[in-house]
C-alpha cells in the first residue's frame, strides 16, 4: 500500500494505482476527458493535470501512479489556466453544430467546458478537419467534433479485440479512420460510439431520433445470447430509440455486441404479430383473445377426449423467460396431462448438460462469466465470439491483459484464433481425439492434480488407465495436428494454475457431440478447470435462455431443477395432479406427427423450420397436424401454417427472470409495451391454463418464483435486487462433493473424407430474430455458403457464384463466399437466415453434414 | 570551425551578433560545418534551442518552417496541446511571415509555447524551446515582420528529422519510443514491425544487446531507465509464442544480385533490407550454421540458438540463399564475387583472437587454447574438445565471462577468471559478471599472466603477477601496473586467453582490390556510406569497426543496404536525409545527462524473471525468462516518449 495526500487529505491505496484512483477513493473529483477505466490510460487530453510537491511540472493524474509520501494538489490558479487553455484549444474549429449533434446533452466536451467555465476562445487556426465519413455502415464519423481521446480506438482494440480503428495522419489533420482506410468492416458492436465523449461517432439508427433528456431508461437484460448482458433500453414515446449499457456496474462493464446494441429493430418490425388469428375454412382471420384461446382449449379438450393427451405435444423456447417456461411445462403436464414437451435444446445444450451432470455434477457453467478473466489458460472450442460475444471479451481480458495462454480449438479459424498461443484446427470428426490427446499429455507430463482427482473422481483409476491406453500417434493422425503443437497446448493447460474451458456449438452440436463433451469433461478435470475459484467449464448455447429452459424442466425426461422425470412424485403431489408416465422428445414428436399419433402441436416461441435440423421433414410433418398453435412475435412461414396464432411479447416487453449460461439469474423489466393486442407470453399461458382448469390461474411473480424455488431446488441464492431490479447473482464457483464425479471414456469416431458443411450462427445475428432488424441486416443481409479456395476451385465456383448445396437430407441454393480461412474439406453456412434454410440440410443429430456443391 | 553568431544550445546563451567571437568547438558543440556536399549549415533549430552560424539566416522563416514540419510531419496528434497547439503556432508564424501578423500574435506564441509544457510527450513540448528562444532573442525580427518591414528570406534548403535520446544512442537507430508505446497499447505486432524497420534480428537484440540506448534513457534521470531491450524481446517473443507468420514480403524483383559475405548480424541485416527492396541476395558463411558470432560466440543460455535460427529463417524466407562452409579467400575470392555480383557486402566479423604476449604462448602446449572465441565456437558447434577440471580464462570482457561460464557447463570444477584490473573496470556487462559469480566462477582480480607453466608440453599452470591500479588512462579506467616480485603460479589444466578479437582480413591479402585497412586491421569505409575504396564493395560490423556489438553491426548492415540500393539504382553511393541527419544528431548528442526532467519518479524498472542459483550452470537452458506481457505493458508505461525534432538550414 502507498500513502499519499491529496488536497491535504490522507489516502492509502494499493501500489501501482494512479493519482486519479486515489483521488476518487477520497471523493476528490479531478476533471477528465479522455479517461476510461476499462482501457489502458491514454493521457491524451491533459485536463487531469495536478501539481505534486517538489516536482516542477504538473502531471496527469490518470496515468501517474501514486508514490509513497506524495503530496498532490488538484486545484490551483495555474492548473485552472492550463485546463482552460487546453479546452480552448479543443474548441478551435470545433463546429457549432451542437443543436443538431447527437451528443448534445450528454457530451463530455460540453460538460467539461461548462464545468471549467471555459466561455471564450482566443486561439485560431486553419480548419483542417476531415470531411464527415458517411459510407461506414451503422456508424457515422464526424471528425470535426473529435477530441482525439482515442477511447474508440482503444476500446475496439483492447476490449473487443476487433482492432478496426486507428489514428490516421499527422498533426491537426489527424482523425479516426479504419485500419485500411476502407469503409468500416468490423464486428459492429458500436462500443466505439458508446465511449465517444462527443458526437464524433454516431449510431446511424439513432441519429436525429431523440435528445438524451427525452429518453426514459429501463434496466433489463439482453436475451439475444446466453451471456445476458445488462442493458438500458432507451425509450422515447413508447419506442426503443437505442440500447446502452453502463460501465462499472454491469456484468458486461458497459460493453455490448452488435446484437445488443443494434439488434433491437425486430421489436418494432412491421412483421410483428399484433392480433390473435384463427384459421377457418382455409382462411386465417384475426380474432380476439377469447376466440383464439377458446379455440385452442376446445381443441385440446376434444382431442384429449378423442385420442388421449398423448396426441398433443408442445415445444417451448429459449426466447421465453424462466417463469414462462415453467408455466408452459406445468400447463402441459398438470393441466393437459401430456409430457410430450421439448425444445431446440435437444439438439445441443440438453444432451451436453446431461453428460456434464452425469460425469461432473454440473447443471450449467461451473463458474461466473467474469471469473474467466483471471484464468491463466483458456481453451475455447468453436466460435465463442459469434455465440456469446461477452465471453470473447472475458477471454481476451484473460489472455491479452492478464497473461493467460489461449488455446483455440475447433474445425475452423475463428476471430479468437489471432490471439491464440496455440490454434488447434482439427479435421472434422476428430474432436474427441483432440480432447483425449490433450488430457493424456497433461497426465503423462505429471501436470494433473492427482490429489484432487483422487478425492473427487470415484473411478480415477479408470481415467488413468484409459488415457494411458490412448494412442497418441493415432490422435496425431486423426486430428491432422502436429504432436509438438498438441504438446505445447497441453503444457499451457497443464501448467496453468487456473483454467477456463469454453465449448461453443461447433463442439456441442457436432457429430459425436456426446463423446466430445465427455472427452472435454475429462480434459477439464485433468487440467484443473473445475478446481478453485478461477476459470471453469462453460458450455455455451447461442440462444438466450436455454439454461433457464432446462432448469425449468422443459424436456420429457426433466423436471424443474433438471431433476429426473422418473422422480416426479413430489412434483405431482405439489401440483395436486397425477402426472403422465412418459413423454416424447423432439425426435419422438416429429415421428409421432409423421405417424399420425400426434395431431396437435403447440409452438411457443419455437420455429422448428428455422432452428431445428431436418427442417424439411418438420415442414412436411407440420402440414399433417390437425391443429397447430403458433405463439410467436413475428410473422413467418410458420404463422401461415398455423390454425391459431397467438401474438406474444419480446423480452424487452416483459417481466420475469432468465438464466445465463453461467447460471446467473437475471431480471427482465418491460421497457416498452407489446404491440397492438399482443400479450406477454406468461399471460397467454396463464389464460390458457385458466381455460383448461377449473380455477383461474393468476400471474403472480412472487408466488410463481417461490414455487419454482421450492420445486426445483434452484434459484435459492439471494440475488442482488437493486433499484434497477437487476440481479447479477453472486454465483459461487462450483464445488463438487468427494467422489461425486465419474469418468466416462469417450471414443473418437471416424474422420470425414467428404466436403463437410458446418453450420453455426453468424457473428451479426442471433437466432432468426435479428434478421428482422434493419440495422443487423445492413451488415449481414443474407445467408451464403463459404468454401475454402481449394473446394471452390474443385467445384468450379467463385465468389458470388450461385450454387446448389445438397445433402442426403435436403438441398438449398446459396451464394458462394470464398473464405481463405476455411480449411480444405470444410464449408460453412450461417444458420440465421430462413431464406437459406440451411437447417433443411442437417440430420437430426449434428450441425454438420456431408454435402455436394454444384453450380446452379 | 564554424563561428557561432548566436546559440541558446545547452542551456547557455551566447550572443555574438554585436561582436564577440566563439566557435562551435569552444562551446563544445559537435555540429559539422557542412551538410554532406550541399553546403554550409547556417543554423540548427531543435529541441534544445537554436544555433546560428550565419548571421543572414532568417530566424522567423526558420521558426515558421520548423513548426510547419513539426505539425505536419511529426506531431502524432495524440495529445490535445500538441495536436492543436502546434497548429496554432504554425499558422501564427506563417501569418507573421506573410506580413499579416499582429502584435498580439507574439503573446499567443508565448502562451502556446508555455502550454506545450503539458504535452504527453516531448516532441511538441521541445519544439517550443527554439521557437521561444527565437522569440526572446530575435524579437526585433518578428516585430519587423509585423510592421511589414521585412520579406521572407528562406534558406536554400532545410533538412529535418525526428529522434530521441535512446534512438540516437542505438547504433541501429531503432524508433524505440514507437515500439515501447506500441507495447503499452497492447500492439505487439506493430511494436515488432517498428523494431524491424531498423533491426531484423529482434529475438537476438532483445536478449544480448548491451543496450546503449538505456544509458540515454531520460527515465533514468528520474528513477531508472526503461527496460528497452527486454521490451524488444517481449514483442519478438509475442510473435513466436503465438505462431504468427511475420508479415514482411520481399520487394518487387530488381534483377540485381548481391553477395553478402558473413551471415552474422551485419550480413543478415544487410541481406534483410536488400531483400525487402527486391534484390537477389546470396549469403556466404564459413560456418556450418547462421548467426556468426551470435551463434558460436554467445552461449545458448544467453541466446538460445533456435530463436536465432528463427530470426535467420525469417530473413532467409524472403528469398536469400545461404551457402554455408564457404570461406572468402579459401573457397572463393573477392575478385570472383565482384565479377559475379552487382555489389558485395563484407560482414566477416572479428574472429582472430588477440595474443596475450606472455611467455610460452607460441610453444604449442597442450592445454593452451587458441583463444576464447575459438573455445566458444568449438563448444557451440559440438566439436570434440574436452574441458578439463581446472580452467583459467584471461580477460575481462564479455567473451571472457562467456568462457568461464561455458567451461563450468562443459564440466570444469574450477573455472577461474584472471583479470588485470578490478571488477569495477571490467568491460563485461556488470549483470553478466554477477551471473558468473552466482554460478561460482572464481575471480582473480589485479592479476596479469606473465608465463605459461608447462610440463611435458602440457600446461599445468599460469604464472601471474599482482597488479596495482595507478592513474586513469585515456579510457578513464585506472591503469594497472605490475607489482615487482609478486609473481606466483596458479595451477590449471587449460588456459583460455580472451582479451579481444581482431578481424581476419587475410582474404584481402593479395592486395589488388584497393581496399584500405586501418592500423587496427579493420576495413576502411567512407563518410558513413559503408563503401570501401573499391566501388561496389561495402563493409560493416566487426570487420569494419573492430570487435564491437551486435547492434552496431545491425546499424552498419542497414546503412549499407540503403546505400547499396542507391548505388545500384542511381549509380551513386550517398547518404539521404535520414542517414545524414542521423549522423549529425549522433555527433551533436541528443541525451543530456544534466537535464532536470521535472517529473515525479519512484517507479522501479521491471525485470524479467530469471533462473536463480548455481545449479543452472549444469545446462544451456536460457537463464532469463520471458517477461509477462502485463509486466511489459507496465514497464512501457514508464517511457517518457522523448521524441524531438531537429532541423538544419543550409546556405
Amino acid at each position: 500500500m502507498v500513502n499519499l495526500k491529496i488536497d491535504g487529505k490522507a489516502v492509502q491505496i494499493e501500489k501501482g494505482a494512479t493519482i486519479l484512483a486515489a483521488a476518487e477513493k477520497v471523493g476528490i473529483k479531478i476533471p477528465t476527458l479522455c479517461y476510461l477505466k476499462k482501457i489502458s490510460p491514454t493521457g491524451a487530453c491533459r485536463i487531469c493535470v495536478v501539481e505534486i510537491a517538489g516536482v516542477s511540472k504538473p502531471m496527469t493524474a490518470c496515468n501517474t501512479p501514486a508514490v509513497e509520501g506524495m503530496e498532490v494538489t488538484t486545484q490551483s490558479e495555474n492548473l485552472t489556466t492550463i485546463r482552460k487553455q487546453i479546452i480552448e484549444l479543443l474548441l478551435v474549429n470545433h463546429p457549432l453544430d451542437c443543436p443538431v449533434c447527437d451528443a448534445a446533452g450528454e457530451c463530455d466536451l460540453q460538460d467539461i467546458c461548462y464545468g471549467q467555465e471555459v466561455n471564450r476562445q482566443e486561439f485560431e487556426a486553419d480548419n483542417l478537419s476531415h470531411e464527415p465519413i458517411e459510407e461506414w455502415p451503422l456508424i457515422q464519423q464526424v471528425p470535426s467534433r473529435c477530441v482525439l481521446c482515442e477511447k474508440c480506438v482503444k476500446v475496439c482494440h483492447e476490449v473487443v479485440g476487433a482492432s478496426a480503428m486507428v489514428v490516421r495522419s499527422k498533426g491537426d489533420r489527424a482523425f479516426i479512420d479504419t485500419v485500411d482506410g476502407k469503409p468500416l468492416d468490423c464486428e459492429f458492436c458500436g462500443n466505439c460510439v458508446a465511449v465517444c465523449p462527443t458526437g464524433t461517432l454516431i449510431e446511424k439508427p439513432f441519429k436525429f431520433k431523440a435528445r438524451p433528456w427525452e429518453l426514459s431508461l429501463t434496466r433489463t437484460v439482453c436475451t439475444l445470447c446466453s451471456a445476458q448482458c445488462e442493458i438500458d433500453v432507451n425509450v422515447k414515446q413508447g419506442k426503443i430509440a437505442r440500447i446502452t449499457s453502463v460501465d462499472g456496474e454491469t456484468i458486461n462493464d458497459g460493453s455490448l455486441c452488435v446484437g445488443g446494441r443494434f439488434g433491437y429493430g425486430y421489436v418494432a418490425s412491421e412483421k410483428r404479430l399484433t392480433r390473435p388469428a384463427l384459421r377457418k375454412d382455409g382462411m386465417t382471420l384475426e380474432t380476439d383473445w377469447e376466440g383464439a384461446l377458446s379455440a385452442v382449449s376446445e381443441k385440446i379438450q376434444n382431442l384429449k377426449g378423442e385420442a388421449g393427451a398423448a396426441a398433443l405435444a408442445g415445444l417451448a423456447s429459449p426466447r421465453l423467460s424462466n417463469e414462462e417456461n415453467y408455466l408452459f411445462q406445468k400447463l402441459f403436464r398438470a393441466a393437459i396431462g401430456c409430457n410430450n414437451i421439448d425444445s431446440e435444446a435437444r439438439f445441443g445444450l440438453l444432451p451436453a448438460t446431461q453428460i456434464l451432470g452425469k460425469s461432473l455434477g454440473l447443471k450449467g457453467g461451473s463458474n461466473r462469466i467474469d471469473r474467466i478473466t483471471e484464468a491463466k489458460a483458456v481453451l475455447a472450442f468453436g466460435d465463442v465470439t459469434s455465440e456469446a460475444p461477452a465471453v470473447d471479451w472475458q477471454i481476451e481480458k484473460a489472455c491479452r491483459k492478464n497473461d493467460g495462454k489461449l488455446i483455440v480449438a475447433g474445425l475452423r479459424k475463428v476471430k479468437l484464433t489471432k490471439y491464440a498461443n496455440a490454434s488447434l484446427i482439427c479435421r472434422p470428426g476428430s474432436e474427441v481425439w483432440l480432447a483425449n490427446a490433450l488430457a493424456k499429455l497433461i497426465v503423462d507430463a505429471g501436470q494433473a492434480d492427482k490429489d484432487y482427482l483422487q478425492r473427487y473422481v470415484e473411478n480415477v483409476d479408470e481415467l488413468y488407465a484409459y488415457l494411458a491406453s490412448l494412442d497418441l500417434d493415432e490422435a496425431v493422425k486423426q486430428t491432422g495436428l502436429a504432436r509438438e503443437l498438441l504438446e505445447e497446448a497441453a503444457d499451457y493447460l497443464g501448467s496453468a494454475p487456473s483454467v477456463a474451458v469454453v465449448m461453443a456449438s461447433d463442439l456441442l452440436r457436432g457429430t459425436d457431440a456426446e463423446a466430445a463433451v465427455s472427452a472435454v469433461a475429462t480434459l477439464a478435470l485433468v487440467s484443473g478447470a473445475l478446481h478453485g475459484d478461477i476459470g471453469g467449464l462453460f458450455p455455451l448455447d447461442e440462444k438466450g435462455n436455454t439454461q433457464g429452459l432446462l432448469d425449468m424442466g422443459v424436456a420429457p425426461e426433466l423436471l424443474p431443477g433438471q431433476k429426473s422425470y422418473a422422480d416426479s412424485a413430489s412434483v405431482a403431489s405439489a401440483w395436486g395432479v397425477t402426472l403422465p408416465s412418459d413423454g416424447k422428445d423432439a425426435h419422438g414428436i416429429l415421428e409421432g406427427i409423421e405417424k399420425g399419433e400426434i395431431r396437435f402441436l403447440y409452438l411457443a416461441a419455437c420455429n422448428p423450420l428455422a432452428s431445428f435440423p431436418e427442417a424439411g421433414r418438420w415442414r412436411k410433418a407440420l402440414q399433417k397436424l390437425d391443429f397447430l398453435v403458433v405463439q410467436d412475435i413475428l410473422a413467418s412461414e410458420l404463422t401461415e401454417m398455423a390454425h391459431v396464432v397467438l401474438p406474444g411479447a419480446a423480452a424487452v416487453e416483459k417481466s420475469g427472470t432468465v438464466t445465463s449460461f453461467d447460471q446467473r439469474i437475471n431480471t427482465l423489466k418491460p421497457a416498452v409495451n407489446p404491440p397492438g393486442e399482443a400479450k406477454v407470453d406468461l399471460e397467454i399461458f396463464a389464460a390458457l391454463y385458466t381455460h383448461l382448469s377449473a380455477r383461474p390461474v393468476e400471474v403472480d411473480f412472487s408466488s410463481l418464483q417461490s414455487e419454482i424455488r421450492q420445486l426445483s431446488g434452484l434459484y435459492t441464492e439471494v440475488c442482488r435486487t437493486d433499484a434497477a431490479g437487476i440481479c447479477a447473482c453472486n454465483k459461487e464457483a462450483f464445488r463438487p462433493a468427494d467422489k461425486s464425479m465419474t469418468f466416462y471414456p469417450a471414443q473418437g469416431g471416424g474422420v470425414s473424407k467428404e466436403l463437410e458443411l458446418l453450420t453455426a450462427t453468424s457473428l451479426y445475428h442471433f437466432g432468426t430474430s435479428t434478421t428482422f432488424s434493419p440495422a443487423a441486416c445492413e451488415v449481414a443481409e443474407s445467408g451464403y455458403v463459404a468454401l475454402s479456395p481449394e473446394d471452390a476451385q474443385e467445384a468450379g465456383v467463385a465468389d458470388g457464384s450461385r450454387v446448389k448445396v445438397t445433402s442426403s437430407f435436403g438441398a438449398t441454393q446459396a451464394d458462394v463466399v470464398v473464405d481463405n480461412d476455411l480449411p480444405k474439406g470444410l464449408a460453412f453456412a450461417p444458420t440465421n437466415f430462413s431464406a437459406l434454410n440451411v437447417q433443411s440440410l442437417l440430420s437430426s443429430s449434428a450441425n454438420r453434414v456431408a454435402v455436394k456443391v454444384a453450380k446452379s | 570551425m564554424s563561428q557561432v553568431v548566436f546559440s541558446s544550445w545547452g542551456g547557455k546563451v551566447v550572443d555574438n551578433r554585436k561582436g564577440g567571437e566563439a566557435d562551435l568547438a569552444s562551446l563544445k558543440i559537435k555540429l559539422p560545418e557542412k551538410y554532406l556536399n550541399e553546403g554550409k549549415i547556417g543554423a540548427f533549430f531543435g529541441w534544445d534551442g537554436l544555433l546560428v552560424m550565419n548571421r543572414d539566416v532568417d530566424i522567423v522563416a526558420l521558426a515558421a518552417e520548423y513548426m510547419k514540419r513539426v505539425q505536419e510531419k511529426y506531431c502524432c496528434a495524440k495529445c490535445s496541446p500538441g495536436k492543436r497547439g502546434t497548429k496554432v503556432l504554425q499558422d501564427t508564424l506563417a501569418r507573421i511571415l506573410s506580413g499579416h501578423g499582429e502584435e498580439r500574435d507574439l503573446t499567443v506564441i508565448a502562451e502556446i509555447n508555455s502550454l506545450l509544457e503539458q504535452c504527453k510527450c516531448t516532441l511538441c513540448m521541445t519544439s517550443a524551446k527554439p521557437v521561444q528562444d527565437a522569440l526572446t532573442h530575435y524579437r526585433d525580427d518578428f516585430e519587423a515582420y509585423i510592421r511589414g518591414e521585412r520579406k521572407p528570406n528562406p534558406a536554400k534548403v532545410y533538412h529535418d528529422k525526428v529522434t530521441a535520446p535512446c534512438t540516437d544512442r542505438c547504433p541501429a537507430h531503432i524508433d524505440i519510443p514507437a515500439y515501447v508505446e506500441e507495447i503499452k497499447d497492447y500492439r505487439f505486432d506493430e511494436s515488432l514491425a517498428s523494431v524491424r524497420r531498423n533491426m531484423p534480428i529482434p529475438a537476438v537484440c532483445g536478449r544480448v544487446c548491451p543496450h546503449p540506448c538505456e544509458k540515454g534513457c531520460r527515465r533514468g534521470l528520474v528513477d531508472e531507465p526503461v527496460s528497452i531491450m527486454v521490451l524488444k524481446r517481449v514483442a519478438s517473443d509475442h510473435e513466436w509464442l503465438h505462431h504468427k507468420e511475420p508479415p514482411m514480403l520481399p520487394g518487387q524483383k530488381k534483377g540485381k544480385k548481391i553477395a553478402v559475405v558473413g551471415a552474422g548480424p551485419a550480413g543478415l541485416t544487410c541481406s534483410y533490407y536488400l531483400l525487402l527492396e527486391g534484390y537477389d541476395v546470396t549469403m556466404f558463411d564459413m560456418l556450418p550454421e547462421p548467426g556468426g558470432t551470435v551463434a558460436v560466440g554467445i552461449p545458448d543460455y544467453r541466446m538460445p540458438r533456435h530463436l536465432l535460427r528463427r530470426d535467420v529463417e525469417i530473413i532467409r524466407s524472403l528469398g536469400a540463399e545461404i551457402r554455408y562452409n564457404t570461406k572468402l579467400g579459401r573457397d572463393m575470392s573477392l575478385r570472383e564475387l565482384k565479377e559475379e555480383y552487382d555489389a558485395v557486402f563484407l560482414g566477416t566479423g572479428a574472429f582472430k583472437s588477440k595474443p596475450m604476449g606472455v611467455e610460452g604462448e607460441d610453444a604449442g602446449y597442450e592445454g593452451f587454447s587458441t583463444g576464447g572465441i575459438n573455445y566458444l565456437r568449438a563448444v557451440a558447434l559440438g566439436q570434440p574438445i574436452e574441458t578439463p577440471k581446472r580452467v583459467i580464462v584471461v580477460g575481462g570482457g564479455n567473451t571472457a565471462i562467456d568462457c568461464v561460464r561455458v567451461a563450468l557447463r562443459e564440466g570444469a570444477e574450477d573455472s577461474i577468471l584472471v583479470y588485470r584490473r578490478t571488477r569495477k573496470e571490467m568491460p563485461a556487462e556488470p549483470y553478466e559478471v554477477d551471473d558468473a559469480d552466482e554460478e561460482n566462477v572464481q575471480f582473480e582480480f589485479l592479476r596479469n599472466p606473465t608465463r605459461l607453466i608447462a610440463e611435458n608440453g602440457k600446461v599445468v599452470g599460469v604464472e601471474v603477477v599482482e597488479m596495482a591500479l595507478g592513474e586513469p588512462d585515456e579510457s578513464g579506467r585506472r591503469r594497472p601496473a605490475p607489482v615487482p616480485g609478486s609473481e606466483y603460479v596458479i595451477p590449471c589444466d587449460l588456459v583460455i586467453p580472451a582479451i579481444g578479437q581482431d578481424p581476419d582480413l587475410s582474404y584481402l591479402e593479395d592486395g589488388d582490390y584497393g581496399i584500405k585497412q586501418t592500423r587496427w586491421n579493420s576495413i576502411v569505409t567512407h563518410g558513413g556510406t559503408m563503401m570501401t575504396d573499391n566501388e561496389g564493395i561495402f563493409a560493416g560490423g566487426d570487420c569494419e569497426y573492430g570487435a564491437m556489438t551486435v547492434v552496431l553491426a545491425v546499424g552498419h548492415g542497414r546503412r549499407a543496404a540503403r546505400v547499396i540500393d542507391r548505388y545500384l539504382t542511381e549509380g551513386k553511393a550517398y547518404l539521404d536525409e535520414e542517414d545524414a541527419m542521423e549522423d549529425i544528431f549522433s555527433s551533436l548528442g541528443v541525451f543530456d545527462d544534466n537535464e532536470d526532467v521535472g517529473i515525479i519518479g519512484g517507479l522501479h524498472r521491471e525485470h524479467q524473471p530469471k533462473v536463480d542459483g548455481a545449479e543452472r550452470a549444469q545446462n544451456y537452458d536460457e537463464i532469463e525468462l520471458a517477461m509477462p506481457e502485463s509486466q511489459a505493458v507496465r514497464e512501457a508505461e514508464r517511457c517518457l516518449r522523448c521524441y524531438r525534432v531537429g532541423m538544419v538550414a543550409i546556405d
